[in-house]
């Protein structure tokens, strides 16, 4: 297991290096640069070039990028050209923010999405189980599931955005309110986490309800539950305790990327909702072609989605002992 | 010495826009006093430090914390004085003496001397700090020279006469020496008062301090009791306690917000398509929204102008010519794009100077007409016609009559108004292929490597003033759009437009600068080097709970006196 890990994280650190690298080069070579977007049009063409001096543009790409690796090897991020701050300062600011969208949109995805696969993929014609999964309500769930699938989250947040605009219920956008206290759990926080959590939160709840309906529609098949089923053991018990832990394993195979993935943050959810996360920095460094904030926001991306496969496979191995045999 | 002689430290006086007195009213004013504004911007600052970024934000919190020795009005586009209370100018119209007021301070409570203006010129033309304002404190591509005659009298002399004069000088907000001087004398003047700076340290003459700044959520500003301008009735301003930036990047978002009562203005204004919601909602009494009349600005097309562009390019024959521009704003039908992009709440207009510009506007202007025939005779006379009866042109071996429009992606109106141009263009057998272009790319086509036959966009002027839009209209200008930076004109209409520039800018007449700016819209539309098409109608809505606005056309619409501005609590 400890090879397994180690190969891993091997693995991850080249992945994080190859990504950082090819955004930071990609960046560079995207038309227009820093100092252009910066100063404007009308820029004097002597201010232009000393800009470009100053901040390192005026170098060949390879040249650049050599500076960037030099500093990189000694974990220094560069600064950002946008925010006039060192990188390493910025990504984690904005990734605790992320991160808290992310961890939330998952629980809401897993407490909503997993019991409603279970009661959809149980809920079979015939005894035991057979003849598919059955019934008005597993129906209802399978239908709404697949909505909520096909919507983007652009779709889901501008619906959520709306309803709360119409409604006042909770807040349209933001993290936190003017006035409010702007660390720690709040009220407000947890108002304001609503609409994002919500959206990214729905299509997840949906991918999680899709499976773990088949896999308990499978589970609830297999010979072990009928066996349990026949010895008189409650059918609650059997679908929430045996058949569920048995029809873990897509979900399992699927978190840890489904949270790596969260946390490389949704741009198009904190742009929408405007709430201060990764994905909404990487954007800006992507407009303004800060490539240095380009470059970490990338590296950070590809950190969390490196850890979350790696969270992915020992949740299956958890779930699943099998897995992790040679 | 020409005097001219400026009044006292008030602001021009208005009536309430609402008639309902709250409690705590500024005493014989009628205007509420305390209480928090809320305003949304679309982007975060990039610094707190004007002299290194230049975007809205980043303005917004100079306007809020800084302030500058004159301003322009934006409701009558004049200049009035700031923390210069006068001026006077040399008869040779290359120095002015500015008196400063007296008993001014920071907010920090040092006080304010003509040290600090030296030092704000001085830090803004280092080269060290690299600062963009640099560019904009020119005159003729020249330094001004700027001396402390004593604490309380500056001179600012000019290379040339420059009739503009102290107008130049609403571009700078005044920096205090006492904080800034030490990184200016290390060569880190640029690294200053960037987003880490703790907001204690962003010391300013404004009517606001910055308390707070919440990384990608908001900026708090606090009033500054030690702001120097004062209500007419003689009371401290500002009005507001507080003045809360919410940075909201989605403007739908942003929007319904304002519906909802949980912002009070947007910093921007608002596009045609949120017209109609918003009405609803004034309608409804939950907002009022202000028509501030055509704008400034309009949407132009322009092509690649540079000799030899389109060298060993077939096309080189005419997609240069004046006849093809002319053709162009002959065969669109303008009232046709101002309904489509912006669903009537646009004018058609037909030169840079919008009827907005009420000083510099020619009401001469000739109103070029919807006419396909004569857009057709135009281009038969540069050899395009259509030779084989499919209703296309092509030239004279037959090539089809094409070429590629550039525009911005992510601008609704932008993308609309050049598949307006592409559609009137085919029904006089033109094929115009568009291509939308993310921003960076789209400027680093026409400023930086010249690779584009034509792109259709929204470019700013800065000011009303031509004198102060230099690099538009001078040959040699950064901003010359369809050939920047000319080492020598490149056509004969360039060079007298030139020559005009240049006496309009030196003439201390201003009939005569009216005169010979006219003369230059003349020649400009002559030849037509940039196609204007309409400029839409500037709407900006505030919550109801706004009052004593003075909405203006120039941005920021509703924040360039935030002094002033009051809320209903």
């Amino acid at each position: 297991m400890l090879a397994y890990i180690s190969r891993r994280l091997i693995f991850a650190v080249f992945l994080v290096f190859a990504v950082s690298s090819s955004s930071l080069i990609l960046a560079r070579l995207a038309g227009g640069d820093y100092v252009t977007e910066s100063l404007g049009i009308e820029a004097h063409p002597e201010t232009v070039e000393q800009a470009r001096a100053r901040y390192g543009l005026d170098k060949s790409i390879g040249a650049q990028y050599r500076d960037w690796l030099g500093r990189v090897v000694r974990l220094d991020l560069g600064r950002s050209l946008l925010y006039d701050r060192p990188v390493s300062d910025l990504i984690p600011e904005r990734a605790a923010n992320t991160a808290i969208l992310a961890f939330t949109a998952l629980l809401f995805a897993t407490l909503i999405g997993l019991p409603l696969g279970v009661v959809a993929g149980s809920r079979r014609r015939g005894p035991g189980g057979a003849g598919g999964p059955g019934g008005v309500i597993p129906g209802v769930i399978r239908a709404t599931s697949l909505v909520l699938l096909s919507m983007p989250p652009l779709l889901t947040s501008l619906f959520l955005v709306f309803v709360a605009a119409r409604t006042g219920w909770m807040p349209i956008a933001g993290m936190r309110s003017p006035g409010e206290p702007s660390t720690g759990l709040t009220l407000d926080l947890l108002q304001h986490l609503i609409v994002p959590a919500g959206a990214l939160a729905l299509p997840l709840a949906a991918m999680f309800e899709r499976l773990q309906a088949q896999a308990m529609a499978e589970a609830i098949g297999a010979p072990f539950v009928l066996a349990t089923l026949a010895r008189g053991v409650p059918r609650s018990r059997v679908v929430w305790r045996d058949a569920l832990k048995a029809s873990l394993r897509p979900i399992a195979a699927v978190y840890g990327i489904v949270i790596g993935t969260l946390l490389s943050g949704s741009f198009v959810v904190e742009v929408i909702t405007a709430w201060p996360g990764l994905g909404r920095l990487m954007l800006d460094a992507l407009r303004a072609r800060d490539v240095f904030l380009v470059a970490g926001c990338a590296g950070a991306g590809s950190i969390f989605l490196a850890l979350g496969s790696l969270l992915s496979d020992a949740a299956l191995a958890l779930v699943d002992p099998r897995v992790a045999e040679p | 010495m020409v005097a001219t002689a400026m009044g006292a430290a008030c602001g021009p006086s208005r009536t309430s826009t609402n008639g309902n007195a709250a409690t705590n009213t500024a005493p014989g004013t009628g205007v509420p006093r305390g209480g928090n504004l809320l305003v949304s911007v679309r982007n975060e600052p990039r610094s707190f430090n004007r002299l290194t970024a230049r975007e809205t934000t980043t303005d917004l919190v100079s306007n809020l914390t800084q302030a500058k020795l004159v301003r322009i009005n934006k409701v009558t586009q004049e200049v009035e004085p700031s923390l210069a209370e006068s001026w006077t100018r040399s008869e040779d119209g290359r120095r002015y003496a500015l008196k400063l007021r007296s008993g001014v301070v920071f907010s920090d409570g040092q006080p304010f001397t003509s040290a600090d203006v030296v030092f704000t010129f001085k830090a803004v033309y280092d080269e060290k700090t690299g600062s963009s304002l640099a560019d904009s404190l020119q005159a003729n591509g020249k330094r001004l020279r700027v001396m402390a005659i004593d604490p309380l009298t500056v001179e600012i002399a000019f290379a040339d006469p420059f009739a503009a004069g102290v107008r130049l000088l609403d571009n700078l907000p005044i920096l205090p020496r006492h904080k800034l001087e030490a990184a200016l004398e290390a060569g880190k003047l640029g690294e200053a008062w960037n987003l880490s700076t703790p907001p204690s340290e962003i010391v300013g003459l404004g009517p606001f301090v910055l308390s707070a700044y919440i990384p990608g959520q908001r900026l708090v500003f606090d009033r500054n009791p030690r702001y120097f301008r004062k209500a007419p009735d003689g009371s401290a301003l500002p009005y507001l306690d507080r003045l809360t930036v919410e940075i909201i990047p989605d403007q739908s978002a942003e929007l319904l917000r304002l519906e909802a009562g949980q912002i009070d203005m947007t910093h921007s204004e608002i596009l045609p398509e949120a017209y109609a919601p918003l009405k609803r909602a004034a309608d409804a009494g939950r907002i009022k929204l202000v028509d501030l009349g055509v704008g400034l600005d309009a949407n132009s097309l322009w092509f690649n102008l540079k000799p030899g562009a389109f060298a060993g390019d077939p096309r080189a024959a005419w997609l240069q010519r004046d006849e093809l521009r002319q053709a162009i704003s002959l065969a669109v039908d303008r009232q046709l794009m101002a309904d489509t992009v912006y669903l009537g709440a646009a004018a058609p207009v037909f030169g840079p100077i919008t009827p907005a510009n009420k000083t510099w506007y020619w009401a001469g202007l000739p109103k070029t007409p919807h006419d396909t025939g004569a857009a057709k005779r135009k281009l038969a006379a540069i050899g395009l016609t259509d030779r084989n009866g499919d209703g296309a042109l092509e030239d004279a071996r037959n090539r089809p009559a094409q070429f590629t429009l550039l525009t911005r992606t992510g601008r609704p109106d932008l993308e609309r108004g050049a598949a307006v141009i592409r559609d009137e263009m085919k029904k006089i057998g033109v094929v115009v292929n568009v291509v939308t272009l993310e921003a960076g790319a789209l400027a680093d086509r026409f400023v930086n490597t010249g690779k584009y036959e034509a792109v259709y966009y929204s470019p700013i002027a800065t000011d009303t003033d031509p004198a102060l839009n230099p690099d538009f209209w001078f040959s040699f200008g950064s901003a010359h759009l369809w050939n920047m930076l000319e080492k020598t004109p490149a056509t004969d209409w360039e060079r007298r437009i030139d020559e005009l520039m240049a006496k309009q800018i030196a003439s201390p007449d201003e009939t005569e600068r009216k005169k010979l700016f006219d003369e230059v819209q003349q020649v400009f539309v002559e030849h037509e080097p940039v196609v204007y098409f309409v400029a839409p109608r500037v709407y900006v809505a505030v919550s109801s709970r706004v009052t004593n606005l003075t909405p203006a056309i120039s941005r920021p619409q509703t924040l360039w006196e935030p002094d002033t501005l009051a809320v209903n609590k």
